[in-house]
């Protein structure tokens, strides 16, 4: 159970009080993916620190199950950065796992990423989307119930982005966990989603099922037409009413 | 690049001695106020030959590391308290900010008045001289500590002690280190000043008391053997902590004592 009720998250910015997240109410079903679009200042990064617990809401709740783990990858990588690349997929594994396991899963996650070779390096030897795959690799190891991803793939290159979009719909459809990704790119939000979320000013202003099977090409008539129709929405602002699902309704 | 970095200094110190003895031999200095280098050099053999210098170092030497060792030991679990707790913070902040503007010369007449004149009053002075550094690096390696680092953390579950000792502890020691350098140093500095006033032994004492006796060479080897080891000192700080710590590496370069 991932869901957010009535949430609101509000900053007080030069005495005026802002609202990052206004009233949004969102239900995210077990072992579901949903993405979250739309455009910087948006709201979507307060929307995912909600739900990772790092932000209390100022009203409203947020319910997540207490016994389901949380993995997240942040818009940085935020390694640390006396730990070499093994160490810090291994971070949050310590102690909560036998050394054994932690290194299975050290090795599978790194492996996933593409990035066995470079597990004794330190954070600053790394490029930057190198040090973002070792993020992704931390979180995945963790093999978390609820998975929260902030723009994970904007710092890498596109054949690695590929790459790494189709590695996270290999482990959605393997592992199951409650996916929630954010991003600003329309495409991506489209190829990933099992829903897509439209942000707004703090608010959602739509919610799109998608029934495409995964995996999705960008080439696919489906896929170009939602992106099209979602980018029309956000530069336009036509009704997100007027989105119907192509397959439905030709 | 390690040849580079040897030959550089090397020639910046035969420079500098050259200077010196062109300067003497050209007759422009006093030999009283600035001997020779071979003076200089003749007076270091002499005073290693009769055992004097190896003395005078090993007393002072001792001096510095317990004092600096008091001074690590006292400041490191201090920061951490400070850090962690607000009340602490809120009664000692003031204290120390006040103590810190003092400078430890400014103390000797009362140290000597509580201590004596023995090794207490010369620890004294140098733990005076080299707490603040350490003690502020490490509070600001903690205070400074990445907040988003802090994050990785809860999102893993980790409790409040696990970030502590995982995530705050190994991010401030880039800081700590920066101070333990400064503290090395000015732990040096401390020790002749307070060898300089009622000793009978030390680096500090062996300076002064060539003074009295008009033996500028000693004066000034003295001053050489000070300045070698005190490099020395740091060099093998330096090493010490670049081999514990591979990746504080870069951070030995930046900073100098």
């Amino acid at each position: 159970m991932l869901e957010l009720d009535d949430a609101s998250r509000h900053y007080i910015v030069a005495g005026r009080t802002v609202a990052a997240l206004d009233d949004v109410t969102q239900h995210f079903s077990d072992g579901s993916i949903t993405t979250v679009v739309g455009r910087s200042g948006c709201g979507k990064t307060t929307l995912l620190r909600l739900l990772a617990g790092l932000t209390e809401p100022s009203s409203g709740r947020v319910q997540r199950a207490p016994s389901h783990s949380i993995g997240v990858v942040f818009q940085e990588a935020r390694l640390m950065p006396w730990l070499d690349v093994a160490a810090n997929v291994a971070f949050p594994l310590k102690k909560r796992l036998s050394e054994a396991e932690i290194a299975d899963r050290v090795s599978d996650s790194l492996s996933l990423v593409g990035l066995t070779e470079a597990r004794r390096a330190l954070p600053s030897q790394l490029s930057g989307g190198m040090a973002q795959r070792v993020a992704i690799a931390r979180a995945l190891a963790q093999h978390p119930d609820i998975l929260l991803l902030d723009e994970p793939f904007s710092a890498l290159d596109a054949f690695t982005r590929r790459r790494l979009q189709g590695v996270l719909i290999d482990i959605w459809q393997e592992r199951r966990p409650t996916v929630v990704l954010v991003t600003h790119d329309v495409e991506e939000a489209v190829l990933l989603g099992e829903s897509v979320i439209e942000m707004e000013s703090g608010r959602v202003v739509g919610r799109v099922p998608l029934d495409i099977p995964f995996p999705r090409e960008a080439t696919d008539p489906a896929v170009v037409d939602y992106r099209r129709r979602i980018l029309a929405r956000l530069v336009d602002g036509a009704p997100f009413s007027s989105i119907q699902n192509p397959r439905r309704n030709p | 690049m390690p040849a580079r970095r040897i030959l550089v200094p090397a020639t910046v110190f035969a420079s500098v001695i050259l200077l010196w003895w062109l300067t003497h031999q050209a007759g422009w200095t006093n030999a009283y106020l600035l001997p020779a280098p071979a003076a200089v050099i003749e007076a270091l053999v002499d005073l290693a030959a009769s055992g004097l210098l190896v003395k005078h170092t090993l007393v002072s030497l001792q001096r510095v590391l317990l004092g600096f060792g008091l001074s690590v030991g006292l400041a490191l679990p201090l920061a951490v308290l400070m850090s962690a707790s607000r009340p602490a913070r809120a009664v000692l902040d003031p204290l120390l900010e006040f103590a810190r503007q003092v400078p430890p010369l400014a103390l000797i007449p009362l140290l000597i008045l509580w201590l004596g004149i023995g090794e207490a009053q010369k620890l004294g002075i140098i733990v005076l001289a080299s707490f603040f550094p350490v003690f502020l690096g490490f509070r600001g390696g903690i205070d400074g500590v990445d907040t988003k680092l802090v994050e990785v953390g809860r999102v893993a579950g980790l409790s409040r002690r696990e970030i502590l000792t995982r995530i705050v502890l190994p991010s401030a020691l880039p800081e700590l280190v920066v101070g333990l350098r400064i503290s090395l140093g000015y732990s040096w500095r401390a020790l002749v000043g307070a060898e300089l006033i009622a000793s009978s032994a030390g680096l500090g004492y062996m300076i002064i008391d060539a003074e009295n006796l008009a033996r500028t060479d000693i004066v000034l080897a003295g001053i050489l053997v000070i300045g070698a080891i005190g490099l020395l000192s740091d060099l093998v700080l330096r090493l010490a902590i670049g081999r514990a710590f591979p990746w504080l590496s870069p951070h030995l370069e930046a900073a100098r004592a």
